[in-house]
């Protein structure tokens, strides 16, 4: 937990001076990645510098488990707290194992532990050890390189971690997979993470809560769907964009607004007649084809009306298959591309769960905006 | 095209040799130095000016090392123009007028020469050093930092890993410099292959002149190639890896 208590930084003295964070105060949970957001000279920055002392601090405090800094040696300090930059910052003296291997060496850890560490976290990061130890920083691509650099900041397993823009240098395709993997290995290892970035995507994907900065001051400190549906003034909203509808179904999952049990169910064996009638019977424009619980497509009336055969002749395919965990974003995005307005959901085996449609998702998104706005209405 | 240059380059090699073993032997050179009251001389003066070399770049090179670092601390950073431009006055000095000053207060022999010598290296290495650190990506000083590094570590294991090709290059301008002027530390009276060189001038002897003038070229072509295979084996491969990018 690391707790910002009235912290004040001024850079300079009289004329000069300025004031680059004024009296923050939000506190950063134990296993929360907190994304530091806002543009350029905000203070994210030198609210990160802060925690680790690389500036010093005016006024207020900072605590970490309760522990205030200005209490801890700054190195001793550092060392508790991994620590990954925009600039990657691989030593290039010195190979890949050596490089994730300072701080344990900074601590003394044996020899054998450190190799075992090294090893262990190169496979975390998806870098085969027997082929990457003994390389150079200079032999690694960019990507590489910073997942190497991630690496050495949990090299000693500390509790909290640093991590300045760290994926800003990387290509988009890139940078999106490295998240990716980075969240998987949060989602184990559970570490306090504080992570600045300029990136409104970035920030709404990888933290548990955004704190927006702007001119030294917070404006924000809430969870990605606070921010997105109810931005405290036109900074925020600005700064979060006008499409945030769109983002806050980046951060819906299919699993919120599925229907587990939808009605129009046909099964593939079914004569087509059968079929026809019963969709005619209960007005329903298609039916789902489902065989042995796995789903193979949809009919619709005019597919069945003057075939004799089988259901499972006349059905259409559906392009894919939605995952429980896929965001909503990307479901409507393929509704958009593919006209159609319902998918069927599947969990991890390929079985059919139920449907996700069109109506459900802007059901969903209504509903988060008009929470809010019942929420506004009570404060009043 | 570039065969036939590099084969005619062996050939103009050869044709050159030849050239020198004749000249060397219408000079009389080979007969001095194989002359057993001539050549054990070669030895020693030999020997007297490696000893100059070595000593004087010892010193010179802890000196400039030590001064380059120290300015490139930040409590120090401010006066670094000031120290520099104080060290690059003993270069601006000509060679001759630091061994006569050198003199005037050591007196005569090897201390004054080799004191001379030593002012006249500190410079190269210096500012080298100081270039070379200052050269290191401030990232990497801030990465480091950022770890919990202590400062001695940072140095010791970031800084000057990094800045010592640049390092070297100075150790070397410092080398082939310090090699030339140690042949007038002769005229201090601190002997070294000088002897031969000015001896000859004034005899008029070419033989003994070139005794002393070929092994001072030679130990200054050695001095620089030894001074790349140094190179080879204390830059970090990774660094060499990163400059061929």
């Amino acid at each position: 937990m690391i707790k910002y208590d009235s912290v004040t930084k001024i850079f300079g003295v009289g004329k000069e001076a300025v004031t680059a964070l004024d009296n923050i105060n939000f506190t950063i949970k134990k296993g929360e990645i907190v994304v530091f957001l806002g543009p350029s000279g905000c203070g994210k920055t030198t609210t990160m510098r802060l925690t680790n002392k690389l500036d010093t601090i005016t006024r207020g405090s900072i605590s970490i488990n309760g522990e205030s800094i200005a209490e801890i040696n700054e190195v001793k300090l550092r060392q508790r707290m991994g620590y990954v930059i925009q600039e990657i910052g691989l030593f290039p003296n010195k190979t890949i194992a050596q490089n994730i291997a300072v701080v344990p060496r900074l601590l003394g850890w044996p020899r054998h532990k450190i190799n075992n560490r090294v090893d262990e976290l190169l496979h975390m990061t998806n870098l085969e050890p027997g082929l990457y130890r003994n390389r150079y920083p200079a032999e690694l691509s960019g990507g590489q390189q910073q997942r190497v650099g991630v690496a050495r900041g949990l090299a000693a397993d500390p509790e909290i971690m640093l991590m300045d823009e760290p994926f800003g240098a990387i290509d988009p395709i890139n940078r999106e997979q490295i998240q990716d993997e980075f969240l998987r290995v949060q989602s184990k290892i559970k570490k306090t993470i504080a992570f600045v970035s300029h990136d409104i995507h970035e920030a709404i994907k990888m933290g548990d809560k955004i704190a927006l900065f702007d001119n030294g001051k917070l404006i924000q400190y809430d969870v990605p769907e606070v921010i997105l549906t109810r931005p405290k003034n036109k900074f925020v909203a600005d700064f979060v964009g006008a499409d945030r509808a769109l983002k806050v179904l980046g951060l819906m999952r299919v699993s919120e607004v599925t229907n587990f049990k939808p009605q129009n169910i046909i099964a593939g064996t079914d004569n087509a007649q059968t079929a026809h009638k019963f969709l005619e019977e209960n007005d329903f424009r298609y039916g789902i084809v489902v065989d042995n619980n796995k789903p193979l497509g949809y009919v619709t009336l005019k597919n069945l009306k003057y075939e004799n055969g089988l259901v499972i002749d006349v059905v259409e395919n559906y392009p894919h298959f939605e995952e429980k965990s896929s965001s909503l974003r990307d479901v409507l995005s393929y509704m958009l591309m593919h006209t159609l307005m319902t998918f069927c959901v599947v969990d991890d085996n390929g079985d059919f769960i139920g449907t996700v449609s069109y109506n459900d998702i802007q059901r969903a998104v209504k509903k988060s905006y008009s929470d809010e706005a019942e929420k506004d209405w009570k404060e009043v | 095209m570039g065969i036939i240059f590099k084969k005619l380059n062996r050939f103009l090699l050869i044709l050159i040799l030849m050239g020198t073993g004749i000249i060397a032997e219408r000079v009389g050179l080979i007969e001095y130095v194989i002359d057993p009251n001539e050549y054990p001389f070669i030895i020693i003066f030999f020997w007297q000016h490696l000893i100059l070399v070595v000593y004087s770049m010892a010193i010179a090179t802890i000196i400039g090392l030590a001064v380059g670092i120290i300015l490139t601390r930040k409590r120090f950073k401010k006066i670094a123009g000031v120290v520099m431009y104080i060290i690059s006055l003993g270069q601006t000095i000509p060679s001759l007028a630091v061994l006569a000053l050198a003199m005037s207060f050591l007196g005569i022999g090897t201390k004054p020469a080799i004191f001379a010598l030593i002012i006249y290296s500190i410079l190269p290495i210096a500012r080298n050093t100081l270039a070379g650190i200052i050269a290191v990506p401030p990232y990497l000083v801030n990465a480091a930092k950022g770890m919990g590094m202590p400062a001695w570590r940072i140095l010791l294991e970031i800084e000057l890993p990094n800045a010592t090709s640049v390092i070297l290059t100075g150790f070397r301008v410092a080398m082939i410099i310090n090699i030339g002027t140690a042949a007038l530390a002769f005229l201090i009276g601190a002997g070294g292959l000088g002897d031969l060189i000015f001896s000859g001038i004034s005899l008029m002897r070419t033989e003994q002149l070139l005794a002393g003038a070929i092994p001072v070229t030679f130990m200054a072509l050695v001095a620089d190639f030894l001074c790349e295979i140094l190179g080879l084996l204390i830059v970090s491969k990774g660094l060499r890896l990163a400059s061929e990018h």
